[in-house]
């Protein structure tokens, strides 16, 4: 029984890190239509952002992450108009927008890499490596907080997005560009800053990434199908779908983990990926396949 | 100049295709309902999303009070107070409808007054009241088509484009939208209605247009566009009609 | 699948058509011919094969080195060029197929011998045999959701093998090297490849111009109205993925003996994949010639990167910055960009 809490425990604190992880991406399809390959590496870049900030200056990795996330954000406009910019018209836009989301996560990967070099690290503020216990069963104080700051970023995306004009705006293109576009919304500039939105929350997702797992520049490319089954199941574009679909798999893979060895865990994600798309790829909260 | 829009000889079409419209003209004064009517493909709706911005102009100009709208975004064009309802009606299906009308006032430069005339539009129209926490897409094609027109209405446009208001609705919905659609014009509003049912539209208007391959081919008030025996043959389903 | 028409050509009208068709068919084809320059790439192969004879001279060990490894991704390029060229289906998971051929023969010749030249074709065989299984699975999505099923698919794979004893886990098999002497030493592979290379040229074109290159092409070009036009879309994909998977596991099979080391991160790292994606758009997806011309210059340019620059960082950077140029500028290719401007030298065309 102590078993089973603590590994549920485990596996919720998880599922709020990758649900945060997973928001940014699922608010990009969901505006642009761009799958975007690049986003878990851009994840690590903001991580690479908090880890020098915590070593170089000591500065905590949560007072770190709205600087990461607007490093990153700014990041995102660039890359925007010098990638994305030119192909937002394209007939074949999905399709080609998934290489040129694929080749910038290998300008990223590299440049990184280049910089920074392939050791592990990992920031390590004293919270990271303390936890809390309850008799027998344990909260790790490191992913407790990140999973705290995720739920707090999501919510705060979600009232931005529910009652600000702008917020308004964003889900307004979301569901109909046109339609936006007729009433008065520019989906270009709105195309943009949701853009930068979502890399911003790349960044944050870095910062807390940043103490919870050791990453390399290399990386991103186990999450890449990580965080794609969590948008694909939450129905691409649906960012609550999304945050559910973070929790009911990391549960999953926290269970996978402890009764049959943490190799298999990430093997949860992959599976859950492909089952999704051969079985449901709406996913579960969408109501037309859009990825088709 | 008692023209409030002015089209001459527009040329246009999607991306790369061909040209739908080719040299279509077309004026309309103000305070009027003007009825475009034409067969499948004629280009109507190509027309109007020219207008509204949706669609580059190739060649000739459209002209509003004077001024040509040619390379403007429809963000722009909506704020010159030239509102266009397509046939999808351009709603969002997943916000509420008090969300919808609150979208409809978003290139209000003042927003202080936009809850007032939300309340206004919600007591002028009691279904949307009604629905008001309901979403958009959850709503019947007729409620769906009032939210869309209705939701014109907050920022007082001087042009409304209707683009077959009546498609897929029951008879008895289509007179209620056409209801509407007269209300909006006794209020001074000019409207710019495309209709497949040429017979129905015409009824409804003050000025008529035919518009054939990409040309206008006639116009004149809607009773003489009606009566023409020409246009009976060819578009109104034959003289028998009369 | 040849076996069409027989059944029609019972009827006269049918076969009146037909027989014009062909004739127009001949027509055509001998005014391509005319444009076309055949003698090009059967020279350029005779000149591949006599290259060796400079070892006689001194040491061009490094010059066979670079020859042989464009030819084995000229292989791998053509082969992906059958699904993502032909068919439109951009697959960023082919490397698994790399993977399956490399350690089906690199095992067999680590535990009885066999030379894997001669176990490539089994490899082939193989992995169309699984390339078979995975496309009737994963084609049922398309576009950006095949991508994301096919990066999954790389992920699933690279677990399993990392994890797998019998193959050596993430530490991989050591295969023993050859005992001939240091300037002979490549040539069985060099042949081999090149060999190979040229097999997967021409077979790209048979498929190119046979029944079923018309419907992979009618597939790429408008899915549903080659489903309504009769075409058996489901079948025609799955052929094209499992043909495609076997060029890339025959390479994949050679290619493990030639490094005397078959593990992971030799045969399931995401540069692979991308190499392969990276020539046929950059030569020309779809086009004959392209997956060829891709191969050269993508090998050339990463050869005088990591000699000038070295560190392997950059060269992903480097490669990155070249895709997102390539898609922007140059979304055609090579080829396809000269062809789209009546430009295409006579020389590069083997359509």
């Amino acid at each position: 029984m102590e078993q089973i809490v603590q590994t549920l425990i485990l596996g919720i604190a998880l599922g709020g890190v990758f649900a945060l992880m997973g928001s940014g991406l699922s608010l990009v399809f969901g505006v642009m239509r761009i799958v975007n390959l690049a986003h878990p590496s851009l994840i690590i870049a903001g991580a690479y952002v908090t880890y020098w900030g915590f070593k170089l200056w000591g500065i905590d990795p949560l007072v770190m992450l709205p600087i990461a996330a607007i490093i990153l954000a700014a990041i995102g406009v660039i890359l925007y108009k010098l990638v994305f910019e030119k192909e937002a018209k394209s007939a074949k836009y999905s399709e080609m927008t998934v290489l040129l989301t694929f080749a910038t996560a290998m300008i990223v990967e590299g440049a990184l890499g280049g910089m920074f070099t392939n050791t592990q690290r990992v920031t390590s503020p004293d919270y990271a490596t303390d936890a809390i216990f309850f008799g027998n069963v344990f909260i790790p104080t490191g992913q407790l907080y990140a999973g705290l700051a995720s739920l707090v970023i999501i919510g705060a995306l979600a009232l931005f997005l529910k009652h600000s004009r702008f917020g308004n705006a964003i889900r307004a293109t979301t569901q109909n560009r046109d339609a936006a576009e007729l009433l008065g919304v520019n989906v270009n500039f709105v195309g943009i800053m949701s853009f930068a939105i979502g890399i911003g929350l790349a960044g944050a997702a870095g910062s807390l990434v940043s103490f919870v797992f050791s990453f390399f520049p290399a990386k991103h490319w186990e999450w890449i199908a990580v965080l794609m089954s969590l948008v694909v199941l939450g129905g691409m574009g649906s960012i609550l779908g999304t945050v559910l679909a973070s929790f009911m798999l990391s549960i999953v893979a926290a269970f996978v983990g402890a009764y049959f060895g943490s190799t298999w865990s990430s093997m949860t994600f992959f599976l859950a990926l492909f089952l999704i798309l051969l079985v449901r790829p709406q996913g579960l909260f969408g109501e037309k396949p859009e990825l088709a | 100049m008692s023209q409030l829009l002015e089209v001459t000889s527009l040329t246009a079409g999607y991306d790369d295709g061909p040209a739908i419209l080719d040299g279509a003209h077309l004026t309309i004064e103000p305070g009027k309902v003007h009825c475009i009517i034409g067969p499948n493909g004629a280009g109507k709706s190509t027309l109007l999303k020219a207008i509204c911005g949706m669609l580059k102009i190739r060649q000739g100009d459209v002209k509003f009070k004077g001024e040509s709208l040619k390379g403007l975004r429809p963000d722009q064009i909506l704020r010159k107070g030239i509102c266009f309802v397509p046939q999808e009606r351009a709603l969002f299906p997943k916000m509420t409808v008090r969300e919808n009308l609150r979208m409809g006032g978003y290139s209000l430069a003042d927003k202080s007054g936009l809850e007032r005339a939300i309340d206004e539009i919600e007591e002028r129209f009691p279904i949307l009241r009604e629905r008001r926490d309901q979403h958009a897409g959850t709503m019947s094609g007729g409620q769906q088509q009032t939210l869309a027109m209705a939701r014109t209405l907050i920022i007082r446009p001087e042009i409304v484009m209707l683009d077959e208001p009546s498609l897929g609705l029951a008879p008895k919905i289509v007179h209620e939208m056409f209801g509407i659609m007269k209300m909006m014009a006794s209020e001074g509003i000019t409207i710019l209605l495309v209709e497949q049912n040429a017979l129905m539209g015409l009824k409804n208007s003050d000025w008529g247009v035919v518009l054939d391959l990409g040309k206008t081919l006639f116009e004149g008030p809607a009773p003489e566009v009606l009566a023409d025996p020409r246009i009976q043959e060819l578009y109104l389903g034959g003289k028998k009609a009369a | 699948m040849m076996t069409i028409l027989t059944e029609t050509a019972a009827a006269d009208a049918t076969s009146s058509v037909l027989a014009a068709r062909k004739a127009h068919n001949a027509k055509l084809s001998a005014n391509a011919d005319k444009k076309r320059a055949v003698w090009f790439p059967i020279a350029f192969l005779a000149a591949l094969l006599v290259l060796p004879a400079l070892q006689f001279t001194g040491n061009y060990n490094y010059v066979l080195h670079l020859v042989l490894f464009t030819a084995c991704y000229v292989t791998m390029a053509s082969g992906w060029n059958i699904l993502g060229g032909f068919t439109g289906y951009i697959s960023l998971g082919h490397n698994v197929f790399f993977a399956i051929g490399g350690y089906f023969a690199g095992m067999i010749f680590a535990r009885y011998g066999i030379s894997t030249i001669i176990l490539a074709p089994f490899a082939g065989l193989l992995c169309a045999f699984v390339g078979y299984l995975i496309g009737s699975v994963t084609l049922k999505t398309r576009g950006p959701s095949f991508i994301i099923s096919s990066l999954a698919l790389v992920m699933i794979a690279r677990i399993l093998f990392d994890h797998w004893q019998f193959v050596g886990g993430a530490n991989g098999v050591a295969l023993k090297s050859n005992d001939l002497s240091v300037e002979w030493a490549k040539l069985p592979y060099y042949y081999a490849f090149v060999i190979l290379a040229a097999f997967s040229v021409w077979a790209s074109y048979k498929i190119k111009h046979s029944k079923l290159g018309l419907g992979l092409r009618a597939i790429s070009k408008d899915e549903i109205k080659a489903e309504s036009a009769g075409i058996d879309t489901r079948t025609y994909k799955v052929l094209a993925f499992a043909v495609s998977g076997a060029f890339v596991g025959m390479a994949g099979a050679i290619w493990g003996e030639y490094l005397t080391y078959i593990r992971p991160n030799i045969f399931l790292i995401i540069l692979v994949s991308v190499n392969m994606v990276l020539m046929c758009i950059l030569g020309g997806k779809g086009t004959i010639a392209g997956p060829v011309i891709g191969a050269i210059l993508i090998i050339a340019f990463n050869e005088l990167f990591v000699a000038t620059l070295g560190a392997s960082e950059l060269n992903i950077l480097a490669t990155g910055v070249l895709m997102v140029v390539v898609l922007l500028f140059f979304p055609l290719g090579i080829v396809g960009t000269l062809a789209r401007h009546h430009r295409l030298p006579r020389i590069l065309n083997w359509d």
